[in-house]
């Protein structure tokens, strides 16, 4: 499959084959804006993936003795001002219920340590076990505290471990809904830019009224249609068809006036001339000339559709509670004696946001500018 | 010029005329309706919700609900909203003002930002004016609006706890909302200008221009200008969608009453008078500011002209 597509660029001067995106970091080291955003991007997914693993505790369970608990700093240095080589805490207890006020109890130190026992989960889905990457050593008495490395919420379910989850619900299930729409968006403009005529004239027509319309708008009017509490699942499915629909017309544009400059270059005529049937030009020769460009604007809109669940999420008609997505975490944020009290743990999801954002658009930025191509190596 | 105006007025009462009939199907597809929670109520009898649902008129069918929706907006009656017992109108257009202020300041930030740097850079062409703007673009570029909406308020709510609850048309206020809103945008713009003026300060007529003996500024503004605003302007009409959709998040989050925090509120009560109000005036302010885009295309640009 790969030669194949190799052997169809060399005939066309000056293209780029189908998995060109993957070989960039070989042939392109200069390349810092990809190569940084590719690297950060991957770690999201890592982390991700792996949340379980990395999470100390069970995102859903809630500990009524601690709402809203300060974040445990890990220390080396103790009370006395010795050192010690294990990092530990100190146990936060809620003096006050009332004001959430926390005082912290220098009197005994709690140690972490790594791979330690807790609640069992399957790691990527397969593999049942209950190691998490790092957790307090095990005191097994009954009132041994807990490590809450960006505190608790107001029900005391630990931050840190929540956040991992909703990055592994945000980072699902934006991309899915980006991929459906490219995948509309790529089918629609090449149709449009190769058809032409009466389906070229709807489309684009149809592509620019959805391109000027409040995209935001759209995708709650679109929502209000549905009911308001929906299982996480039916949510998540939701939200990526939603997406798909509001979504595509942008890769379309781009897609058409691809299409339309490639449609005249010697190997589609070429092509045409040795009898290749029309479709097969499409998809087996346009397609795969044109396929970095997609892949750059794949990338570009990717934040657009994050964002787009984020909002949903936060505004309450994404996904619901207790499941966490990086949006319903941060709805505790626009409450402001909790933002007044803990501003920065509870802007962690947002600078989340913002490094996620950040690193994909220096992906996208990477792609379009990489200047490779196969028939100049 | 009467023509073109025409075409758009034509164009556009299509497009509100297709995106309102979408909305309104997709509305009454999904079954269920601001009505539908009431009936879990215990409370609440069958009959209840029957009778209620009969007085809005929730029981008759998708095409003549449609047929008489739209018979009242031609009439200039958007309805009643169904959460507010209000007419709808008369919950829109307060927050339509706010709104409208909210997004000319936001466009006001992002064109002056965009242009004043993009005139300087061109002017100017250093190393370190550069890569401040292309840090600019990538910064604001990655910025959503809810983070930095969310930024605002923690820091609006640290500095002075009461001003953003009492005062919501103070300028600081409104100042913190647009900056917000406008990120993104300044984003676009920025690029856009940095790179177009620059592509057209390397044309053939500004070498000309500066042949004439015409200084650098009087060059810039009058040449290489005219010949990069175009995009520039393309892009100043489209983004008026981007700042209502934008408008939800900031205004929800920064406790502006604007049409964004409206349209949560509708689509949470599933207020479908409302929801297809909100729908309509936003595609119709959309519209109007492509209208208003082409032509100062055209203003600049003599061959646009028919």
């Amino acid at each position: 499959m790969h030669a194949k597509y190799a052997k169809i660029s060399e005939r066309g001067k000056g293209t780029a084959g189908f998995f060109t995106p993957f070989r960039v970091f070989r042939a392109h080291k200069a390349n810092k804006r990809l190569i940084i955003g590719a690297l950060s991007v991957g770690a999201f997914y890592l982390v991700a993936i792996f949340a379980d693993f990395l999470a100390p505790y069970d995102y859903r369970e809630q500990s009524r003795r601690e709402p809203s608990a300060p974040a445990s700093i890990p220390r080396f240095r103790d009370a006395e001002g010795s050192l010690h080589l294990n990092p530990f805490i100190y146990e936060s207890r809620l003096s006050d219920p009332l004001t959430r006020r926390y005082t912290e109890d220098s009197s005994q130190a709690f140690f972490l340590d790594f791979f330690v026992k807790g609640h069992s989960y399957r790691l990527v889905g397969v593999f049942r076990t209950d190691r998490h990457l790092f957790g307090l050593r095990d005191y097994s008495t009954s009132g041994s505290p807990r490590i809450h490395l960006l505190g608790t919420d107001t029900l005391g379910r630990d931050r840190f471990s929540r956040l991992l989850q909703a990055i592994r619900f945000s980072l699902v299930v934006s991309p899915l809904g980006a991929l459906a729409a490219c995948a509309i968006g790529i089918f629609l403009g090449l149709i449009s830019g190769y058809v032409g005529r009466m389906a070229d004239t709807i489309l684009m027509g149809a592509a620019d009224a959805m391109i000027s319309l409040p995209t935001l708008i759209v995708i709650l009017a679109a929502r209000a249609a549905f009911p308001l509490e929906l299982p996480p699942l039916t949510a998540a499915f939701l939200l990526v068809m939603i997406f798909a629909l509001t979504g595509w017309a942008e890769m379309s544009r781009l897609t058409r006036g691809l299409v339309l400059e490639m449609r005249e270059r010697e190997f589609v005529l070429a092509a045409r001339a040795s009898g290749v049937t029309e479709t097969r030009i499409l998809f087996r020769h346009i397609l795969p000339n044109i396929s970095r460009q997609l892949f750059a604007q794949a990338a570009l809109i990717l934040p657009l559709f994050l964002l787009a669940e984020v909002s949903l999420s936060f505004l309450g008609v994404g996904l619901q509670e207790p499941e966490p997505s990086l949006g319903n975490i941060l709805t505790a944020a626009a409450d402001m004696s909790q933002l007044q009290s803990q501003p920065f743990l509870l802007l962690t999801p947002a600078i989340v946001i913002f490094l996620f954002a950040l690193g994909i658009r220096l992906l996208g930025d990477g792609l379009k500018n990489d200047r490779f191509d196969l028939a100049r190596r | 010029m009467l023509k073109i105006v025409a075409r758009k007025l034509i164009q556009g009462l299509m497009m509100i005329l297709i995106v309102s009939f979408l909305t309104f199907a997709l509305l009454s597809a999904a079954g269920g309706d601001a009505f539908s929670s009431l009936r879990e109520n215990p409370q609440v009898s069958a009959k209840t919700v029957e009778n209620l649902r009969r007085v809005y008129g929730l029981e008759r069918p998708f095409a003549v609900r449609y047929a008489s929706w739209l018979g009242n907006v031609l009439a200039g009656n958007l309805g009643e909203s169904f959460q507010f017992h209000l007419p709808v109108s008369t919950l829109i257009w307060p927050r339509f003002l706010n709104t409208l202020l909210l997004g000319v300041v936001a466009l006001v930030i992002a064109c002056g930002v965009a242009l004043i740097l993009g005139i300087l850079s061109a002017r100017f062409r250093g190393r370190m004016l550069s890569g401040f703007i292309a840090g600019l673009i990538l910064l604001t570029a990655s910025t959503p609006r809810m983070v930095l909406a969310l930024v605002a308020l923690a820091l609006s709510v640290q500095f002075s706890a009461v001003t953003i609850n009492t005062a919501t048309d103070s300028v600081t206020s409104i100042m913190l909302a647009a900056i917000a809103l406008a990120a993104p945008l300044i984003s676009i713009l920025l690029a856009q200008t940095h790179e177009g003026l620059g592509q057209a300060m390397r044309e053939d007529f500004i070498q000309m221009a500066r042949a004439k003996g015409l200084g650098e500024w009087t060059v810039i503004f009058r040449h290489a200008l005219r010949s990069a605003l175009n995009p520039v302007l393309t892009i100043f009409g489209l983004s008026l969608g981007a700042l209502l959709g934008g408008s939800v998040i900031v205004e929800t989050i920064l406790n502006r009453p604007g049409i964004g925090a409206l349209m949560v509120t509708a689509v949470r009560s599933r207020d479908i008078p409302l929801v297809m109000g909100v729908v309509l005036v936003a595609s119709a302010a959309v519209w109007l500011g492509n209208t208003v885009g082409e032509i100062l295309q055209m203003v600049n640009d003599k061959r646009l002209r028919p």
